[in-house]
């Protein structure tokens, strides 16, 4: 090829895309009529073009194809928590809910020092109560007589048991 | 399953596989790095301009191969037993037949880009924008490497086709 070796590859690229215009086509072939080199290479950018004609676009295997349209199915996106689906998120609010709602519906429980105080601070309530209800009965006695005072001291013991055993009742 | 990924993977298997084919020469290897690159299209498939799936899809095949080509210790540049399931016929499909798998091999020996850039544009019928985006390279560089693989293909062709 001659000095024009660069115009007459680009046309010769032209040639093998298919976009060789008739005036570049009618310039080369002038060239070629002198330059056997170029004609050589116009002769080869043809067969190659024919032949490149022949080969196209493979057929990707069936296996392959069931292997992309798997893929999605495959590759689904897993949630970040599965905790946080609606059925589990449902489930995890109901705990404090119940917590709370059975926590509401026990009775206050004292601690044991605090059992053992009111036992206490009772026995010594009580021990006031007899002395209180013997000091009375004797001034009911000295004043009014031996029947009232047993009436009044009688209601007050019978008032003094009662307490007792409802204590006894809420120790058990 | 999304339409838009089904539609793809209607219209672009064919091209993705036959790029995968022609860069690695190797049928299994060549269905991995395929599907490898629809896994990718599958978790991109939001972020990606629907106008340029074509392009991407095609870049990210060819990357993948190369990659696998790297990563290969015994890698030999050609391989005989390339593309060899052709169906035998008459006497003058026999030749035809003789001549594609010729081409086939031709092309499979061509280095990088130039490999690539036949594959996309003489096999695949790219055009040289959507090549150029494919390979990451301007037009100029693409006209001018492409010539030189066309050059090198017509040079084989004519010692064998005297």
């Amino acid at each position: 090829m001659n000095a024009h070796e660069d115009k007459w590859e680009e046309l010769i690229n032209s040639l093998m895309d298919g976009e060789l215009s008739g005036p570049d086509a009618d310039l080369l072939k002038a060239a070629a009529a002198d330059d056997r080199q170029l004609a050589r290479a116009i002769i080869e950018a043809h067969q190659l073009r024919q032949v490149m004609a022949a080969i196209r676009v493979e057929r990707a295997p069936h296996s392959l194809r069931k292997g992309l349209l798997a893929i999605p199915r495959q590759h689904r996106p897993r949630p970040a928590f599965r905790l946080l689906q609606p059925r589990w998120a449902m489930a995890l609010a109901a705990i404090p809910l119940t917590l709370i709602a059975v926590s509401l519906m026990q009775p206050d429980q004292p601690s044991a020092s605090e059992i053992a105080k009111a036992r206490q601070e009772l026995a010594i309530a009580f021990a006031c109560l007899d002395k209180a209800a013997a000091i009375t009965g004797r001034e009911i006695e000295s004043n009014v007589g031996q029947t009232m005072a047993d009436a009044v001291t009688n209601s007050v013991g019978r008032a003094i048991k009662s307490q007792n055993s409802d204590l006894k009742e809420n120790k058990a | 399953m999304s339409k838009s990924y089904r539609q793809w993977v209607k219209e672009y298997q064919d091209q993705a596989w036959t790029v995968a084919r022609y860069i690695l020469k190797d049928a299994g290897e060549a269905q991995d790095a395929t599907q490898e690159a629809f896994v990718k299209l599958w978790h991109n498939r939001d972020n990606i301009d629907p106008e340029r799936v074509q392009s991407w899809l095609m870049k990210v095949t060819r990357n993948g191969c190369l990659d696998r080509l790297r990563r290969r210790r015994d890698y030999v540049e050609f391989d005989e037993s390339y593309m060899t399931a052709e169906v035998s016929g008459p006497m003058q499909d026999v030749a035809a037949s003789e001549t594609r798998e010729w081409l086939k091999r031709a092309i499979g020996s061509l280095q990088e880009p130039y490999r690539s850039l036949v594959v996309l544009r003489d096999v695949n019928q790219h055009s040289y924008e959507e090549v150029a985006t494919m390979l990451e390279l301007n037009l100029a560089q693409v006209k001018t490497y492409l010539h030189r693989a066309r050059k090198q293909l017509r040079e084989q062709l004519a010692e064998v086709r005297p």
